[in-house]
């Protein structure tokens, strides 16, 4: 049987070869199959006793860090008995959701702050649903049961009482009537069964709301495409990309109900609006030039419906790069854009889709260009890092408003200050997309732009949407990070939510919690691309201790990196990027030395080791890694650019994919196991991944390092000339170019296999992101080289410590300190 | 001595004096000034342009040879009559003798024209600014009439669009890939500057061409908005005929937001860059009032009524100052720069005429008032701008100069005329100002074979000076223009005139009373756009009965023994029309009917500007020829057809018998050939007067007691009033009608004026 070994077991070599990669399968899934429904109880602890969690305590001078620990899902929830009403194992939220940084509470925050580890959870309510999936349960007979108190959604941890008359709330203990057509099967027209509920059976689960969760009838999915047509945009070839791909993915955009409206607005230094009237595919477009003052040119026929108007948006998508080809302007007027498209679309929301290839120069907007390589690596570098104008806060905030989100996406090959660009999307949960030098001329840059914006077009997104976390009572969410706007303290304004944007909010305990259990529900409201509103209620119950060491036993590195990247990243702006390291080193360095203090013999005397239990050992790596990750790393030689991009990353990055973002996954190739690269049950087998560290390459060997945005192919300079023959089709090592590339499909099995191995890097992860692929030379172009071996994090780098030099680093602190 | 109208037909000159005071003092006492109006593009089949450059003066004087120089064929020299100076005849006139001149030396080439050697560096420019905020109908009939013109445009010459409403678009016609225009925010003023880069006319933002690319591309420039027809003819009649309404909603208790002066200050600020100082003109159909952004005339409210002359005297108009600023700032820079703005008004009510007259004023554009552009006051009057000469060349010409010279004797006072002063100080220049004053030369952005201009003089000779035998003045204009045909042209006039001794019989015997009273008119008009009309019509009798004084035959202090000499009998009775007529009193009409009226009388010569002031009246009955009668309500009788000509309308009146005859249709019946004769003729004579009619009149058929017969009881001299008839009890039907007014009859006037002039001086 093909259980999985108990976590906190000291045990053998996991089988990791054939295990999922890192996300590649949902938790959901890999439960299912692996285990029987019986141990699924047992594991959740619903049908069992509530098991005590053991802590295994391991020396980190001593035991390296194995990338495959990474591949481990979190350590288990398990709930006292009866506290789910459901058998069900999806009663309890799926770490891909939700997580928390914590798995047990402690019951005061003096326990938990004696503990270090910050307490938070991490949220993506809108992740995508892949092939195999399940989808989340739809409740449509809109009856709604909340409790009167709290506004809680009902949930798998409420309790029935009253002979099932009444139930009592898990948040607020308010006793609530049962709506009377709870039992009722709608749509049979029958009495139903309330067991078989979904909202009683899983902690995610959609309510299909009615009219009085409507300020207004659900709004069509809008999108405004402002695109750059500026000599850079165009001599680029980025306009004729994205026509291209707009035009091949109209099919692929939202528009089921068949009222998705489409406008384009072409921008350089003047404005171009396209009137598509009806009648005729004739567009006629219409020049605004008067950008300190934004108008519309024409009420009507800016923005058309794309069923209706199909033809006359293709038509014009088919010429639109024509039309600027002869282009010589150099300005953007990217600022009066946004305020066209924001015109045009605010009174319904939407999307306003910006693709830019230089710095906004024109009205309002306009930023200076402000990159200095003096400053780069010094104090002052985080004030590049910082938005350069209050209009894109302030716009930001009319956009959220007016329900209208922001995605950037970012081509110059120049300084486009990002930092302040990002602003937007940051506070209207849009995404930033950036394309840095980007040439169409290059496949694998024409490529890998059609490929994201195509995803991101085929999206669907959540409209309209308001997030709130309520949790039981002594808990307080005190701080939100991510893509949002905070409006009245704790309702996060989402204008639209993609697919894969991660979110972490911080809890506080307030009061001395007394229940053996407390609850956290993440509820959004939001309209579909198909035009219903809907609640999408996220509920996650964890049992609460005043026991330290259980919480340490509990806690889930992973999510407390997504956490501390977030916080750094703020603190980076806030501060320094110097402070915003120093604190994520501060925080590892509290958390060992209380661990040490606490759950060891040493106390808080000098010891040889480094103790941390052994779910939390692969914690200094990650945070090594990201203290080396391009958003931190301490360096005078970053463009401001690239660090903000990295920035807008960390702070969205659903964990899956902000794991290999600061600890790149590392592939021996040439030596790969047989199987690794052909197909097994679940897809392509992967090979073992090593630890980031060049103590591993071979001179005479085929690598692959990648961090989920960018894969390197690292040729030994000894690789011998058959693998070079079998992989690129040349004669010799000498004759292979390093760089951006596509690798050619031989007819080979070696060559097939390290394909499909990219190809599976490519696609197992979640969000649009189509990594480049680099053949990186060992004795090639240095500047390519470095940057390869910067994804091998273990290894020293410049001013950064190597993973043993940072542990090392990290004792001293613990044993210096004379904290207690 | 010539006739007078002789003269007009062979240098198209008509002067209030034809022998002149010989000192400044007996000139004032003729009390008419010295004026000539003058047809400086007038027709003339027998003067074909000569094909070589004129000879001229030395600088300053640079007067232009002409038959009244002395010329000396052995030392191929000539003397200036203006400067006195010698010049020697150019190289190529060598050949020169007392048989062999130029045709500019020949005495019956008084005026000459040339062609000259440089020709325009840009074809003429038509730019089209069109109101879209237009019902269907009228919408589609303006695209009709604008697609017809493009057909009567040369080939060569450049045309632009720009539409208007609530916002100014301009129309890039270079561009191939789809319809593009530049749009402009109606409720803005943009500055010059602005226009020109909002247009992408600078070259600021552009990147440097890359090595071995072509350095700017074509599309780069005014050459995308403004075309040769002959390359964008299709393109622009594509656009036209896909022009669709202002698509902005409009409230049931709105007018439409219509940017006119927006779109207007776009025109002209996209012409004064690209193009300045070359033939332009910038025509403008207005459908209705400005209501938004710069130069608006009425708010959009409906609520708020379009102000009248009785607003505008209680200076209680919001907008008037404002925006009749506004245009008189685009109206200079338009002018400046040779640039004619033409207005088309196609609108029931008022579109802000008055505010925006300075437009054509300055420019000698046109103005055509109509109901709506669906109507043929419209439709043909736009087209007649378009008409062609016997070349096939358009009829008019552009950004003219016009320089007056004149020998010692004179000076010039000024011109009053649609044109802007050149400001040129020369030697010419005299103390005394009518009109734009101040110089010697004016600019004149368009001309049309019609536009007369009236030019003041003063004589400056001090009295007692002996009068040498035969002296004569001498005055020379010269107007320089670019004809339609690309070509430079000049036309010079020169006329000489005898002076005459203080009290000389030859001075009174050369008056020319209806070129006096067109003259006349203009000044009293061109004093009536600054001061009230009261004081007007006192200048005017106070100057009438000086006239007569100076001129009539009378004993003192007894009216009965007054008498007048022919050549001036009638100009009382034009003065007597004149006071009377829409161009002094304006309470009768809207302020967008009086800026009209005042501006055709500025722009006609002296016989249409006399029909404008004493309206001709022909009667029709049986067994008489056609005949003219008395413009007098004693003309009206039961039995007469009355075709009535105020220029502006034509009207076709027939009395009570004939009207009921009509009515019953005997026309049509066999035996009353005669009576459908009769009716048919007036019809046939109004159809000739409408033929090369400028603007086309207003056509009306009315019977007598019919509610458009008011426009003929408008005009006639009211010798018998609803209260002489009560006085005299003589109301018998062949006594013509009674017209209900308080306005003094021509009788009365007569008399008064008789009285004055043989009373005791009054000042
Ligand atoms: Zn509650
Ligand atoms: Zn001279």
């Amino acid at each position: 049987q093909g259980q999985q070994p108990p976590y906190y077991q000291p045990q053998g070599e996991p089988e990791y070869i054939n295990a999922p990669g890192y996300g590649q399968q949902p938790a959901y899934q890999q439960q299912q199959q692996l285990a029987g429904v019986t141990d699924q109880f047992a594991q959740m602890g619903i049908a069992g006793g509530q098991k005590p969690f053991s802590l295994y305590t391991t020396n980190l001078l001593t035991a390296p860090p194995d990338p495959r620990e990474l591949l481990r899902p979190p350590p288990e929830i398990r709930l006292p008995p009866n506290a789910c009403i459901t058998t069900n194992p999806l009663a309890n939220a799926d770490p891909s959701y939700q997580r928390s940084t914590i798995n047990i509470v402690p019951t005061t925050s003096a326990l938990l702050n004696k503990s270090k580890i910050p307490w938070a959870i991490v949220i993506t309510p809108y992740r995508s649903i892949k092939e195999g999936d399940q989808p989340v349960p739809l409740v449509t007979d809109t009856v709604i049961a909340r409790c009167r108190r709290c506004r809680t959604y009902i949930n798998p941890f409420v309790q029935f009482i009253d002979g099932g008359n009444r139930w009592r709330c898990s948040l607020c203990s308010m006793s609530n009537e049962v709506p009377q057509m709870f039992d009722w099967d709608q749509e049979r027209n029958q009495p139903g069964d309330r067991w078989a509920r979904a909202e009683l059976n899983h902690s995610v689960v959609e309510f299909v709301a009615p009219t009085e969760y409507m300020v207004r009838p659900p709004q069509p999915t809008v999108y405004a495409f402002l695109i750059d047509v500026s000599h850079a945009a165009v001599s680029t070839g980025m306009v004729a990309t994205a026509c291209r791909t707009l035009l091949e993915s109209l099919d692929r955009l939202p528009n089921e109900d068949g009222r998705t409206k489409v406008a384009i607005i072409a921008f350089d230094v003047a404005l171009y609006f396209f009137s598509m009237p009806p009648g005729t595919t004739d567009s006629s477009m219409l020049v605004v030039s008067d950008l300190e003052d934004v108008f519309l040119p024409k009420p009507t026929d800016l923005l058309v419906n794309l069923k209706e108007m199909r033809a006359s948006i293709e038509a014009l998508l088919g010429r639109l790069s024509e039309m600027f080809q002869e282009s010589h302007t150099v300005g953007s007027a990217a600022g009066p854009a946004m305020q066209a498209g924001f015109k045009l679309i605010s009174p319904m929301g939407g999307k306003l889709m910006v693709l830019s290839s230089s710095l906004p120069s024109l009205g309002p907007g306009a930023l200076k260009n402000r990159e200095d390589p003096k400053i780069l690596g010094t104090a002052k570098e985080s004030n590049l890092l910082q938005p350069a104008s209050a209009f894109y806060k302030t716009f930001a905030i009319d956009c959220s408003r007016a329900q209208v989100s922001v995605d950037m996406f970012l081509f110059s090959s120049t300084y486009q200050d990002v930092a302040t660009l990002a602003c937007l999307p940051h506070y209207t949960s849009g995404q930033t997309y950036f394309y840095p030098a980007f040439n169409a001329a290059k496949s694998e840059d024409a490529l890998k732009f059609a490929h994201e914006f195509g995803e991101v077009l085929a999206m669907p997104i959540m409209l309209e949407a308001v997030m709130r976390v309520r949790a039981s009572k002594g808990l307080r969410m005190s701080s939100f990070h991510g893509n949002f706007f905070v409006r009245s303290t704790d309702l996060l304004a989402m204008p639209a939510v993609p697919l894969d944007q991660s979110y972490a909010i911080e809890i506080q305990i307030e009061d001395t919690l007394t229940a053996p259990f407390v609850v956290l529900q993440t509820a959004i409201l939001h309209s579909t691309c198909t035009g219903e509103r809907r609640i999408r209620v996220i509920t996650l119950a964890l049992p609460t201790t005043s026991n330290l060491s259980e919480v340490y036993a509990s806690a889930d590195q992973v999510a407390i990196a997504t956490l501390l990247a977030n916080k750094a990243v703020e603190r980076s702006l806030s501060h320094k990027l110097e402070d915003a390291r120093d604190a994520v080193t501060n925080k590892m360095v509290e958390i060992l030395t209380t661990y040490k203090s606490s759950m060891t013999a040493a106390g808080s005397g000098a010891s040889a080791q480094l103790a941390i239990c052994e779910n939390m050992k692969m914690l200094p790596v990650l945070l090594l890694g990201l203290l080396k990750n391009v958003g931190l790393r301490q360096s005078a030689q970053i463009p401001p650019d690239l660090r903000a991009y990295a920035q807008a990353l960390l702070t969205s990055l659903p964990s899956q994919l902000l794991v290999p973002y600061i600890h790149p996954t590392f592939y021996s190739l040439h030596d790969m196991p047989p199987e690794a690269g052909t197909v097994g049950e679940h897809g392509v087998i992967l090979p073992p991944p090593l630890p980031p560290t060049s103590e591993h390459l071979k001179r005479h060997g085929l690598f692959l390092i990648e961090d989920g945005q960018t894969i390197f192919l690292w040729v030994g300079r000894d690789a011998v000339p058959q693998l070079v023959m079998d992989v690129f089709d040349l004669s010799s090592y000498e004759q292979l170019r390093g760089g951006k590339t596509t690798l050619p499909l031989l007819d080979n099995p070696f060559s097939q296999r390290v394909n499909a191995v990219i190809a599976k890097t490519r696609e197992m992860r979640r969000g649009p992101y189509y990594p480049h692929l680099y053949v990186v030379k060992e004795d090639g172009e240095p500047p390519l080289r470095l940057w390869a071996l910067s994804c091998l994090v273990q290894d020293r780098a410049d001013v950064m410590p190597s993973y043993q030099q940072f542990i090392n680093q990290l004792k001293d602190k613990v044993n210096g300190s004379s904290y207690s | 001595m010539l006739n007078f109208e002789d003269v007009e037909e062979r240098d198209g000159v008509r002067l209030s004096w034809n022998v002149w005071p010989s000192s400044r003092i007996e000139a004032t006492r003729t009390v008419v000034p010295i004026a000539a109006l003058y047809s400086p593009l007038k027709q003339r089949e027998d003067l074909p342009p000569v094909l070589y450059e004129p000879v001229t003066c030395k600088p300053p004087c640079r007067a232009i040879l002409n038959p009244y120089c002395q010329i000396d064929v052995r030392g191929k020299l000539w003397i200036c009559p203006f400067c006195l100076q010698r010049n020697a005849f150019p190289p190529h006139y060598k050949d020169i003798s007392n048989t062999n001149l130029p045709a500019e030396l020949l005495p019956k080439y008084t005026t000459m024209e040339y062609t000259l050697s440089r020709p325009a560096q840009v074809p003429p420019i038509f730019l089209f600014v069109v109101d879209t905020c237009l019902d269907e109908e009228d919408l589609k009939a303006l695209r009709d009439a604008l697609v017809i013109s493009l057909s009567l445009l040369p080939p060569y010459a450049l045309v632009g669009l720009i539409t208007y409403g609530t916002m100014t678009q301009v129309h890039e016609l270079g561009y191939g890939e789809c319809s593009k225009s530049y749009v402009f925010r109606g409720g803005k003023e943009y500055a010059p500057k602005q226009i020109q880069e909002m247009l992408g006319l600078s070259a600021q933002n552009r990147a440097a061409p890359r090595p071995g690319q072509p350095a700017m591309p074509q599309t780069f420039g005014a050459a995308r908005f403004l075309l040769p027809v002959s390359q964008c003819e299709f393109q622009l009649t594509g656009i036209l005929e896909q022009l669709t309404r202002d698509p902005w909603p409009v409230g049931n208790d709105k007018r439409p937001l219509r940017c006119t002066g927006n779109a207007i200050s776009v025109a002209v600020g996209m012409l004064e860059t690209t193009f300045p100082n070359t033939g332009a003109r910038i025509m403008v159909f207005a459908g209705g009032p400005a209501t938004d952004g710069p130069g608006m005339v009425v708010g959009n409210e409906l609520r708020e009524p379009i102000r009248s002359h009785h607003d505008i005297d209680r200076d209680s108009v919001k907008h008037f100052k404002r925006a009749t600023k506004f245009y008189e700032g685009l109206a200079k820079r338009a002018s400046n720069n040779g640039h004619a703005i033409d207005l088309f008004a196609g609108c029931l009510d008022q579109v802000g005429l008055l505010e925006m007259k300075s437009l054509p004023n300055s420019t000698n554009g046109a103005i055509v008032l109509s109901d709506s552009f669906a109507t043929s006051i419209f439709k043909q009057g736009f087209l007649r701008i378009f008409n062609k000469d016997e070349q096939g060349h358009l009829s008019m010409g552009f950004n003219a100069t016009f320089d007056v010279q004149t020998t010692k004797e004179l000076k010039v006072s000024g011109v009053i005329s649609h044109a802007i002063s050149a400001g040129k100080k020369s030697a010419c220049v005299g103390e005394t100002e009518i009109g734009i004053g101040q110089t010697s030369a004016w600019k004149i952005c368009s001309l049309s074979p019609r536009t007369a201009t009236a030019v003041y003089f003063e004589v400056v000779t001090p009295a007692g000076q002996a009068l040498q035998p035969g002296s004569r003045g001498l005055i020379q204009f010269v107007t320089h223009y670019q004809h339609s045909s690309g070509q430079q042209r000049l036309r010079v006039t020169t006329i000489a005139r005898n002076f005459a001794e203080a009290g000389s019989p030859a001075i009174a015997a050369s008056f020319d009373q209806e070129a006096a009273a067109v003259l006349m008119a203009r000044i009293a008009v061109f004093k009536a756009e600054i001061d009230d009309s009261p004081d007007v019509l006192r200048w005017l009798d106070r100057m009438l009965i000086r006239l007569c004084q100076k001129f009539a035959d009378y004993r003192k202090e007894d009216p009965t023994s007054f008498r007048l000499t022919d050549n001036f009998s009638i100009y009382p009775q034009f003065m007597f029309h004149l006071r009377r007529s829409q161009f002094l009193q304006v309470f009768n009409n809207s302020p967008d009917e009086t800026a009209f009226y005042r501006h055709i009388l500025n722009e006609e010569d002296v016989n249409n500007s006399l029909i404008m002031i004493q309206p001709t009246l022909m009667s029709y009955t049986f067994d008489v020829p056609p005949q003219p009668v008395l413009l007098d309500s004693v003309s009206i009788k039961p039995d007469v057809i009355l075709l009535l000509d105020t220029f502006f309308h034509i009207l076709i009146f027939h009395g009570e018998t004939v009207a009921q005859w009509r009515k019953a249709g005997y026309q049509d019946q066999e035996g009353y050939e005669n009576f459908k004769e009769l009716l048919e003729a007036p019809v046939a004579d109004a159809q000739e007067l409408l033929v090369d009619r400028f603007p086309i009149p207003r056509y009306i058929v009315c019977d007598q007691g019919g509610s458009q017969a008011r426009f003929l009881l408008s005009k006639l001299n009211p010798s018998t009033t609803h209260m002489s008839s009560s006085m005299y009890g003589s109301n018998t039907s062949n006594a013509g009608q009674a017209i209900f007014t308080d306005d003094v009859s021509l009788q009365v006037f007569m008399e008064h004026l008789k009285r004055l002039a043989v009373g005791a001086q009054t000042n």
